[in-house]
């Protein structure tokens, strides 16, 4: 293949996420439950008029066409979960890393000597653990920086 | 034993000064007085620094009102915002914002007008961002470069104002046009800060800001500053510009009535309503109607605070959903919030005798008194019936309509600390509107044929009926289909991204051309860096020299042969 491959899909799967985004679209257009209800239903129709095709080509063909069609209808406005990337709640609250907690300073970590101790002692453990699962590290020699 | 809470405090401190001042407007009002007090800060020869606060029964009066919401807004954030880790942050922000305001508002000349715009600008780009994602800071940063863009211009009046010795517009009560040039920097000014056209994409941007921020700031009492601002000058000066506000609120009105009808994002609705109605307020400050445009003002600070503080009520019912395609039957789960969101959008379309019908309606027979051209007549008519459109749009998708969402959980209104705080609220935008225009509105009698009398009535009743339509948009399947013209509508004709990314792709580039060639190129020899090591090589070389090198004795000696040979 001559691009870059970001994903891979069984064909099963690029089924399902399609069909899932086929209903999404549908209920970005359809405001109403009884509508979306009814072309639901169609939408599962054209997917099964197509479930038994062994000609692969045809497949593939289809899986563009349908592609293109879900693109080209787009919603001007999707409708996004609160919390999910792009949603109007996603990242309030912003946790930090704990590798900042390494860059404090002596005298802030004095003001909480029992949970530095504590976590002192966890990153032992960690790297004891990495280090049995996965070997110790090569030193570094000449080529550190 | 009865304890108050930090938020039952400020609330019952709030509102006992609203009480005050709200009394204290009407008496001023009556008696005609004016309170000037000056204090001398500073004095050098002739020029004398004074601080100045002008009271009379507007500043008065918009103070309460200001100070009412607030606290309505302040108890109703005990409960939005429990357990948020930033809330002294939150507090302090919002107490910094009411007392910017406070100054603004009591202010007769520009230096402290323009501390108080200045302290709303910032402390609103602070509120803005007080959630840590893109969103908000991308928000907060087109608010404030918007905004900015209105600071500048008011230090350009102030300059200019330098040539007339003070900068106390009450000074020049009665003058001829010698501040034309001051007048138009302000009114432009304004424009920024009231967020018209081309400075209206930072108020839908600005709904990233928590609700309680929107209720207050964003609704009631930011966007109102360039309007009062506005209305403070115009009792000084005659307008000239009136030409350019008319077309440009008119089409604010407009493009804002359209978007509405086409957005699904509660707030933002809620946001392109807001303005909308700076746009009608615009329009009736360019017909010369002050009075009248106060008046909207007030009442629409009313209405407008109780519709976000019910809207957020919604948000938090519905865990943080705001796409109005997700709500529905909220008359049957949440019936006393429903009642006050739908209170809130009678009064917002002009629904007769509840306080927005009062100042809508005078504004719009006022304007059919007027000698105005046809065409500005018929935009202004059809955003009243955009108003009414996208108002039953909306009341249709949350109220009214089948429940959409499956799993949310339990969904009820309970009686909490957010539904209290809109009880005040929701009475004053039902009685409020009668109070205030009996009271203070004493506007000419107006006298209209009957076809223009009803025309109002009209035209909300076929913006009823437009409403209804668009909410049943989705029947006819056949247009599930992207459409380049309501993508247009929905959008604000393109607006938000032709203000900003043009404007910023320019100076981007030259920016990072100057970096490359400069600050990475030339600036690294002539800059601090060269400079630096210039200096130690030459001092490198001087030690040289003082070392007593016998090489330099020689250079020496050489060059004093050469000296005393030629000379």
């Amino acid at each position: 293949m001559s691009f870059l491959q970001t994903s891979a899909l069984t064909h099963q799967q690029k089924v399902k996420s399609l069909y899932k985004r086929g209903l999404r679209l549908l209920e970005m257009y359809l405001h109403h439950r009884h509508h979306f209800r009814y072309n639901a239903v169609l939408l599962r129709a054209e997917f099964d008029q197509h479930k038994n095709e062994r000609d692969m080509i045809k497949v593939k063909k289809l899986m563009e066409d349908a592609e293109y069609q879900l693109w080209s209808n787009q919603h001007y406005q999707p409708k996004q979960f609160p919390d999910s990337p792009g949603g109007v709640a996603h990242g309030r609250v912003v946790v930090p890393p704990d590798w900042v907690l390494d860059y404090w300073h002596p005298l802030e970590k004095a003001m909480y000597p029992e949970y530095f101790a504590r976590r002192e002692e966890r990153k032992a453990e960690y790297v004891k653990w990495w280090n049995s699962q996965y070997g110790e590290p090569e030193p570094a020699g000449d080529k550190a920086h | 034993m009865f304890v108050l809470s930090m938020w039952n405090l400020i609330f019952l401190l709030f509102f006992s000064f609203s009480f005050i001042l709200f009394f204290s407007s009407m008496l001023f009002l009556n008696l005609s007085y004016s309170l000037y007090l000056s204090w001398n800060i500073f004095s050098w020869g002739s020029t004398d620094i004074n601080m100045i606060f002008l009271l009379d029964w507007v500043c008065l009066m918009f103070l309460s009102f200001v100070l009412f919401i607030s606290g309505s807004v302040f108890y109703y954030s005990g409960e939005y915002m429990e357990g948020e880790i930033n809330l002294s942050r939150f507090i302090f922000l919002l107490a910094g914002f009411v007392g910017s305001m406070g100054l603004l508002i009591f202010s007769p000349n520009l230096i402290s007008i323009l501390l108080g715009w200045d302290g709303l600008g910032l402390v609103s780009y602070c509120l803005v961002i007080y959630y840590q994602n893109y969103k908000s800071l991308n928000a907060g940063t087109l608010t404030v470069l918007s905004n900015r863009v209105g600071d500048v211009l008011i230090l350009l009046g102030i300059v200019w104002m330098i040539n007339f010795g003070d900068w106390s517009f009450v000074a020049w009560l009665g003058s001829s046009n010698s501040l034309i040039l001051v007048s138009a920097l302000i009114v432009l000014a304004s424009l920024t800060k009231s967020a018209q056209i081309p400075f209206s994409a930072w108020l839908p941007a600005a709904m990233a800001a928590p609700t309680p921020v929107s209720s207050l700031v964003h609704s009631s009492t930011l966007v109102t500053a360039g309007i009062y601002l506005v209305i403070r000058l115009g009792w000084v000066y005659d307008f000239w510009m009136n030409e350019l506000l008319m077309i440009l609120s008119v089409l604010t009105m407009f493009m804002a009535g359209l978007g509405a009808c086409f957005e699904f994002d509660l707030k933002k609705i809620i946001a392109l309503s807001t303005l909308s109605q700076l746009g009608l307020m615009m329009y009736s400050l360019s017909l010369g109607l002050v009075k009248v445009a106060l008046f909207h003002l007030l009442m629409h600070t009313l209405f407008k605070a109780l519709l976000f503080m019910s809207a957020g009520c919604i948000i938090h019912g519905f865990k943080g959903w705001q796409d109005i395609r997700m709500m529905g039957n909220m008359m049957i789960s949440l019936p006393f919030i429903s009642s006050c969101f739908v209170v809130s959008n009678l009064a917002l379309s002009g629904m007769p005798f509840l306080a927005g019908f009062y100042s809508k309606d005078m504004i719009l027979e006022l304007s059919l008194m007027e000698e105005l051209n046809l065409l500005s007549l018929f935009m202004l008519f059809l955003s009243t019936g955009l108003t009414v459109a996208y108002t039953f749009r909306l009341i249709y998708y949350m109220v009214r309509r089948d429940y959409v969402m499956s799993g949310s959980g339990n969904l009820s209104d309970g009686w909490g600390v957010m539904v209290k705080s809109c009880i005040g609220l929701v009475t004053f935008s039902v009685f409020f509107g009668a109070l205030i225009s009996w009271l203070s509105m004493d506007v000419n009698s107006i006298i209209l044929p009957k076809s223009l009398k009803n025309l109002t009535l009209t035209v909300c009743i076929l913006g009823l009926i437009l409403g209804f339509f668009m909410s049943q948009s989705s029947y006819t399947f056949s247009k599930m289909k992207f459409s380049l013209m309501i993508w247009f509508s929905g959008s604000m004709w393109f607006l938000p991204y032709l203000s900003s990314q043009p404007m910023t792709y320019i100076p981007l580039k030259l920016g990072s051309e100057i970096m490359k060639f400069g600050d990475m190129g030339w600036l690294e020899y002539l800059g601090g860096q060269g400079i630096s090591s210039y200096i130690s090589n030459m001092s490198l070389k001087i030690q040289i020299m003082s070392m007593n090198s016998l090489k330099v004795f020689i250079l020496i000696l050489w060059i004093l042969v050469s000296v005393f040979m030629f000379f």
